[in-house]
């Protein structure tokens, strides 16, 4: 079929992190490969210096995406023949917080920068003469890398639902294609029908990618992060979650009520969704004016949070706070213990489960298609709605010729190989031999 | 001592074009056969081309190949298939008079003043080291030569099964060459057994015709050749029955004593071109399977029965052809039989088609697992050329998949194997659009003059075209009408270039709209190519040592050491490789080219 799975390339743009997926003052993105200065410029505030810069010329500027900020960044240009890889390159030095790296990293591929596989800059600085030792580094990373290669890899990733649901619909077009390729590879006195476009098919295919599709709230959830709201009485224990959750003393944690005065917000991670976690004010009719406006904030972001986590005092009820999709659970497990999700700040217990649960519940709120696992990532989101389109394109197209119309399912199908793996002309010739008597 | 400067074992499609191939170019060739009265013998339908294998046809005259001009000669029904499905997929099939067509090779061979054809039996190849030397034949003539072409067809260890039926041969009373598989197998060579069937021939004159539907060819004959513009030749009927019930229940009956079903042959079978017991037993839903009645010569009562292949007992075979329309008194003539025979596994070429197990050998046709007369003339011609080359001491033509069907076929052979009968078919090409019939001579013709074969004047033929195809489109994009270019407006779907009126020929003003209408397509494919022959230009030398590389995972050494690609393209497309061993193998073969 047309395009493979990505193979290692030259000149091709590609983004890497430099440095580890871990929090850190500064994290570093390389760029590299044909147009990467002019691709990278569509998102960089200070893009006009940055073209005229010289090779080796350091630039200050923010990474912008729909008007708005996501960081400050230093951006190192090189011109190509200079860079390590040998290609034209930039590196890109930004804020090390996880969300931030995530958010750049879905911005890139928006640009059109394909994830580079391992050891790919290197792979690139050797084939452009930049380096001549292979044995030493390239195929050290290339062999290191390959259990991560092989995880990576189509249908593993996935999870079991969607993983049969992919593959049925990969079941349904080559069926649609075998039979195409017949009356192709077959003449007409062969085969004696003729024809028919599979309209009703066709529309139930492409209603079930863009389902899929849509599971990954990628708009949202993923590129801007969930909203996550700790919410619960006055000293239930919020700022003591908040700072576990961060693993640093960042809220004044105090046994006072009331010490919260306004919300406090900060960037992590659960699991694989970036969060934006908010510390609120306790929930407390209060005479001082502060901590009630203070309180007023709070209830608006809590009814407009992806979740909350609301913390129940011993003894109190879950109830309506507000927010549907609430996670109620028992704080100060050290000091007693109480059924359902319980956790300790101070000794970490239980914390995991919470996080996970909370992830799960994220995850479950970017499904806007029950019954379908979302997929989890761009890349593959953005296989089936190219896919989807294809198909969507052979609908108004059902009076070409067979040899054209050959190509449109061809095209949905090798969009899709992210999802389900290489599809061969062996594979259409065994399954048309397998389902049409042929043959004189 | 040497004899001749090549030596080609067998005389079938493959051999033909081969010895052709190599005498044409000045070499003293020898081409033996165990029978010169069946040299280029149509042994199974009476037809050449169809969809992907015209194509084939046309693309071996491109390159100065002989099969084109043979069925031009002795055709005698001509259609271009696929018509309503698109141009993409159309191709030309012509039934042929067999018997004028075998017989036409023959005097065709007896023409060339450098080839010596000779009637032996080859029982073992004359070798040192790896290298061949020459042939060993049954009567004791030990023949040196430079290269050898060997082109055994059915017949290494044929076999025929009717039944409880047996005999060592390759076509039905022609015996076997059985010590030269032997022989071979002694020898090392990767051997298989595969399978393929005939059904079959009965008596005109015992046919009732008028309940048969009748198959006309087109009115208008056009050759295969691009060396000239008409053919003139007899235009006879074919004709359609079917089977039903009662056939189906006779065979359902007997299956038990089919040597297929009943185990006796081991050796795969094509699953596109299955036996009529086949067909019923795996699809028993069907309630009729169409048979073609077509003729095998003009003045010959034998029709050839399309679709009924069988290897069940005569009086079976007899019994259920008498339950079809039209058939019900036929005689038979012939009967239908299984044929198994040796292949040789064909991951142990060079694309050049030269073996990877002894230098100077060549092998094409049947013997690499492909079926078909069509697909063992490519790979005779290809095999002749290369043996040529490799006399000369030059570099292999290699075809590309993005500019033949021929190329598509022999990369797929010596880059995947085959474990069954290779046939070809339009969708093993990536590049349909490009690889038309009509664009063969475009495609290859420039390609066969610098390899040797094709002449000035099937060059200036090429040129006249081109030009004639420009002037059109020129014309085109001058001429106005409803305030449009004519061009612009030929690639709305209901316009048709005839209603312009240019003064052309139909073949120039087809190609043209073709190209017109179907522009973005064929740019997008262009583009395509031009990313695949990326990979295709970086060349790996046959010599590397696959252990060396440091990093390569076990299974992959494995598979790149038995293939030996020959250019990254080719490595790629050897199935079940993990990306990253191609990445450690790119920069294996840089380094090396580097240090040398």
């Amino acid at each position: 079929m047309q395009s493979d799975m990505r193979r290692y390339e030259t000149d091709e743009p590609i983004y890497g992190l430099a440095t580890g997926y871990q929090k850190s003052a500064i994290a570093i993105f390389r760029l590299s490969g044909k147009g990467c200065i002019e691709l990278f410029s569509k998102a960089f505030s200070n893009a006009r210096r940055l073209e005229k810069a010289s090779s080796g010329t350091v630039i200050h500027g923010y990474v912008i995406e729909g008007g708005e900020r996501i960081d400050e960044v230093m951006v190192i240009k090189y011109t190509s023949g200079h860079g390590y890889t040998g290609e034209e390159a930039l590196e890109v030095m930004c804020h090390g917080s996880l969300v931030i790296i995530k958010r750049l990293s879905v911005l890139f591929e928006h640009l059109s920068f394909a994830q580079a596989l391992p050891g790919e800059f290197t792979y690139r600085a050797f084939m452009h003469g930049k380096m001549d030792l292979v044995e030493a580094e390239a195929v050290e990373e290339l062999i290191s890398s390959k259990s991560e290669t092989s995880s990576n890899m189509a249908l593993m990733r996935l999870s079991g639902g969607l993983s049969k649901e992919i593959d049925n619909i990969k079941g349904e077009l080559l069926d649609i294609l075998s039979s195409l390729e017949v009356y192709l590879d077959y003449a007409e006195d062969e085969v004696e029908e003729e024809w028919v476009y599979p309209e009703e098919e066709v529309i139930s295919i492409i209603g079930r990618l863009d389902g899929i599709a849509s599971t990954y709230n990628a708009t949202r959830i993923y590129q801007e992060g969930a909203t996550v709201v700790l919410a619960g009485r006055t000293n239930a224990g919020k700022s003591s979650l908040f700072n576990a959750l961060l693993k640093e003393e960042r809220a004044i944690v105090s046994s006072f009520e009331g010490t919260t005065r306004d919300y406090i917000e900060a960037d992590v991670l659960f699991g694989s969704v970036p969060v934006r976690l908010f510390d609120t004010a306790g929930l407390r009719e209060s005479g001082e004016a502060i901590e009630s406006e203070g309180i007023r904030r709070s209830r608006k972001l809590i009814t407009s949070a992806d979740l909350v986590i609301y913390l129940l005092e011993d003894g109190e009820e879950e109830s309506d706070v507000g927010n549907e999709n609430t996670l109620f659970v028992h704080s100060k497990s050290d000091i007693r213990k109480s059924d359902g999700i319980s956790f300790s700040s101070i000794t970490g217990e239980g914390l995991d489960e919470l996080v996970k649960k909370a992830e799960e519940m994220l995850i479950g709120k970017a499904e806007e298609h029950p019954g379908y696992v979302p997929i989890s990532s761009e890349r593959e989101r953005d296989a089936l709605l190219e896919a989807s389109s294809i198909l969507k394109e052979s609908l108004g197209k059902s009076d070409l010729s067979l040899d054209l119309l050959v190509l449109y399912f061809r095209d949905a199908l090798s969009s899709l190989q992210v999802l389900t793996g290489e599809i061969t002309s062996d594979d259409v010739l065994e399954n048309l031999f397998s389902k049409f008597c042929l043959g004189k | 001592m040497i004899d001749y400067d090549a030596v080609v074992i067998g005389g079938g499609h493959a051999g033909i074009e081969a010895s052709l191939a190599l005498s044409r170019e000045g070499y003293s060739t020898l081409l033996i056969t165990q029978s010169l009265d069946a040299i280029g013998r149509l042994s199974c339908n009476p037809a050449i081309g169809g969809l992907a294998k015209g194509n084939l046809v046309r693309e071996i005259d491109a390159l100065g190949g002989e099969m084109a001009r043979l069925i031009d000669s002795t055709m005698i029904q001509y259609r271009i298939l696929n018509r309503r499905r698109g141009p993409a997929v159309q191709a030309p099939r012509a039934q042929a008079d067999k018997f004028s067509y075998s017989r036409l090779a023959k005097e065709t061979l007896e023409r060339e003043k450098n080839l010596h054809v000779f009637m032996d039996e080859v029982v073992d190849i004359i070798s040192e080291g790896r290298k061949a030397l020459g042939v060993l034949t049954k009567r004791g003539n030990e023949i040196r030569s430079s290269v050898v072409v060997l082109t055994t067809g059915t017949f290494m260890r044929g076999k025929i099964f009717i039944g409880e039926y047996e005999a060592n041969e390759g076509r039905l009373s022609e015996e076997a060459a059985n010590d030269l598989g032997w022989n071979l197998e002694k020898k090392g060579f990767p051997i298989g057994r595969l399978k393929t069937g005939t059904p079959a021939r009965v008596r005109l004159s015992s046919l009732d015709l008028s309940r048969m539907e009748v198959e006309k060819g087109d009115e208008k004959m056009r050759p295969f050749s691009f060396d000239y513009d008409e053919v003139e030749r007899p235009n006879l009927d074919c004709y359609i029955t079917y089977t039903n019930e009662e056939t189906h229940k006779i065979i359902r009956e007997n299956i038990n004593s089919s040597p297929l079903y009943g185990g006796k042959i081991v050796g795969k079978g094509p699953r596109y071109c299955p036996s009529i017991e086949d067909k019923v037993i795996r699809f028993p839903e069907r309630e009729r399977h169409q048979i073609f009645v077509e003729p095998e010569g003009v003045g010959s009562q034998e029709m050839y029965l399309n679709g009924l292949s069988s290897s069940l007992p005569e009086h079976v075979q007899e019994a259920f052809i008498h339950t079809l329309p039209g058939l019900e008194r036929a005689e038979v003539m012939r009967p239908g039989y299984a044929v198994e025979y040796d292949y040789l596994d064909p991951l142990y070429l060079y694309p050049s088609l030269e073996s990877k197990m002894m230098e100077n050998l060549f092998v094409a046709g049947q013997t690499n697992g492909t079926s078909g007369y069509e697909e063992a003339a490519s790979q005779g011609l290809v095999a002749g050329i290369n043996a040529a080359r490799k006399i000369r001491g030059e570099s292999a033509l290699v075809l590309k998949r993005s500019e033949s069907y021929i190329g598509v076929l022999i990369d797929d052979l010596t880059t995947k194997g085959t474990k069954e009968p290779y046939r070809m078919f339009t969708s093993r090409a990536e590049y349909r659009l490009l690889l038309r019939h009509d664009t063969a001579d475009q495609r290859l013709t420039r390609l066969g003059a610098e390899y040797g074969l094709v002449g000035k004047e099937k060059l200036e033929r090429l040129e006249e075209k081109l030009k004639r195809i420009d002037d059109v489109k020129v014309l085109l994009k001058a001429g106005r009408m409803e305030g449009k270019s004519l061009y612009d407006l030929l690639k709305e779907p209901e316009r048709h270039i005839s209603s312009f009126s240019i003064d052309e020929k139909d073949e120039i003003l087809d190609e043209v709209e073709m190209e017109v209408k179907y522009e973005g397509y064929i740019k997008r494919e262009e583009k395509e190519i031009g990313k695949f022959l990326k990979y295709e230009d970086v060349t790996i030398p046959p010599s590397l040592d696959y252990n060396k590389i440091v990093g390569l995972s076990a299974e992959s050494r494995e598979k790149f050491s038995s293939v030996r690609p020959l250019t990254l393209g080719q490595a790629m497309r050897i199935s079940g490789v993990r990306v990253s061993d191609y990445a450690i193998l790119a920069l294996a073969v840089k380094e090396n080219r580097e240090s040398e």
